[in-house]
């Protein structure tokens, strides 16, 4: 087997159909910003497209799950000892089965919602920033970057569920949640261990973490306003270690990236 | 006679049928637990890369959690050597010999998407049950007093080993469902095996009995 899978060898059933992200930002189907600001974002058991929303939603959980299960796996597997020691790849090892899990649940979860696999497409760009040459870019854009994403994922379909008086998303969400606090401190652990003597090669790798940051924001996506859908949740980010200075810096890219939207829509009419 | 604690009682109770002496000196132990870190960390690492690269759902989600297992055990293994006077437990991670090095080379290698039964029958049809009779004959023969704690990982690891054997037993038959998958797991396992063979198991020549260094009896 070799070192380095490319992300078009990803092995998948007939069910899955992929699509690139930038077809995905450009899907009239998503909504543009500019008609969001009109009202709440926020997925709101009230509002009438909240269910399938929330079923795609869930389907998108569950392809990045897989995506990152995947990532996880090949960084136990690409890299010699010298460049991935053996303790992170133990702890690589442990996200897989944690992600497996996550898999697991979230299949469940969708039939549980009324969706199934296959229904809504898949993006790989996960997958993509998982597979980086570096491993310390692979822990600030996977761990850092994507699994925080996953905390305010997570956190935003709990409070869904709670809202919709659904106890078993409720229950669902917020163990996966523990998991995700759980690879993100790791990927901050590991970050600064891999980097201590290498100032240069942390900032290449916190420079990733913000374009992952950025693009992840998905033209607001996830933000701090009624006008994203995912909300930045920023005490399960204290828990998992990142400070407020931090957590301000992802909530002003998220303004960004919604700005960026806007603009975009401007040009193009 | 009322139990005061004052009364002498023997240091073994009459069921604790351990004794003192074992097949493996120290240095032994060290040898064949280095040898097993070894193959757990590879198999690991492996199990970890074939995650993106078989297609069926379920396999990808067993290898997600059998890789963990295997890291588990491994670092079990990792921890022990320092105990067992191994003070660099990498100088001891290596393969028992060339034979054994390259019998995972070959476990490893399949990587097509349709490659799923080849990299299950290496896995679960030859590594495991090596694994399971070193693991086994370790366990019946060294010391249970001596080495007890290389002995409790052993029961944990063995328990795990055993689990995953049968649910990629039952992957691997579900999965072979026409005479050529099964001629195909078939002529894998051969090859496989001859590797195994040559290698004289996962610990080399001796891996079931006839242990290099010489019995030790207090």
């Amino acid at each position: 087997m070799k070192r380095f899978l490319p992300v078009d060898e990803l092995a998948r059933d007939e069910r899955f159909v992929r699509t690139s992200i930038v077809a995905g930002f450009n899907d009239p189907r998503n909504g543009r910003a500019s008609e969001r600001a009109i009202s709440s974002a926020r997925l709101e058991p009230g509002r009438a497209a909240a269910p399938d929303r929330a079923r795609a939603l869930m389907h998108g959980i569950f392809v990045g799950e897989i995506q990152a299960l995947e990532g996880a796996g090949r960084t136990t597997f690409d890299f010699d000892d010298a460049d991935a020691p053996f303790a992170l790849k133990l702890d690589m090892a442990r996200q897989c089965w944690d992600e497996a899990r996550h898999v697991e649940i979230s299949v469940k979860l969708g039939e549980h919602m009324g969706t199934e696999i296959g229904e809504y497409t898949e993006s790989t760009f996960l997958y993509e920033a998982a597979c980086v040459p570096d491993p310390a870019m692979r822990l600030s854009g996977v761990n850092r970057a994507l699994e925080g994403l996953a905390i305010d994922v997570f956190n935003t379909m709990k409070e869904f569920g709670d809202a919709s008086g659904d106890p078993v998303l409720h229950f669902c969400e917020d163990w996966m949640l523990a998991d995700e606090v759980t690879h993100v401190k790791m990927g901050s652990d590991w970050l600064r261990r891999l980097t201590e003597q290498d100032p240069e090669r942390r900032a290449r790798a916190l420079e990733f973490q913000r374009t992952v940051d950025k693009l992840f924001s998905l033209g607001g996506f996830r933000g701090e306003t009624e006008e994203n859908p995912v909300q930045i949740a920023r005490r399960f980010r204290e828990l998992a270690g990142f400070d407020t200075d931090e957590i301000d810096e992802i909530a002003a890219l998220a303004a960004e990236a919604l700005a960026d939207a806007r603009a975009r829509e401007a040009v193009a009419g | 006679m009322p139990n005061d604690g004052r009364s002498p009682r023997p240091a073994f109770a009459p069921w604790d049928r351990r004794e003192l002496p074992g097949l493996f000196s120290v240095e032994e132990s060290a040898r064949r637990v280095g040898a097993y870190a070894w193959v757990e960390q590879r198999l690991f690492e492996a199990l970890g890369g074939w995650i993106a690269t078989v297609p069926e759902l379920d396999v990808k989600l067993v290898l997600g959690r059998h890789c963990y297992h295997h890291a588990w055990h491994a670092e079990q293994f990792h921890a022990r050597l320092p105990e067992l006077r191994e003070m660099n437990p990498a100088r001891c991670t290596v393969p028992a010999n060339d034979g054994v090095a390259a019998l995972l080379e070959a476990v490893i290698e399949p990587e097509a998407a349709e490659h799923t039964i080849e990299k299950l029958t290496g896995v679960f049809r030859v590594l495991l049950p090596r694994k399971i009779a070193a693991y086994t004959y370790h366990l019946n023969a060294t010391s249970s007093i001596t080495d007890a704690p290389t002995q409790r990982s052993l029961r944990f690891i063995l328990q795990d080993e055993l689990d995953d054997w049968r649910e990629g037993e039952m992957l691997l038959q579900s999965l072979i469902t026409t005479p050529e998958a099964a001629a195909r797991a078939a002529a894998r396992a051969a090859a496989l095996e001859t590797l195994a063979v040559a290698a004289g198991g996962i610990a080399g020549p001796g891996t079931l009995g006839a242990s290099p260094t010489p019995e030790v009896t207090p």
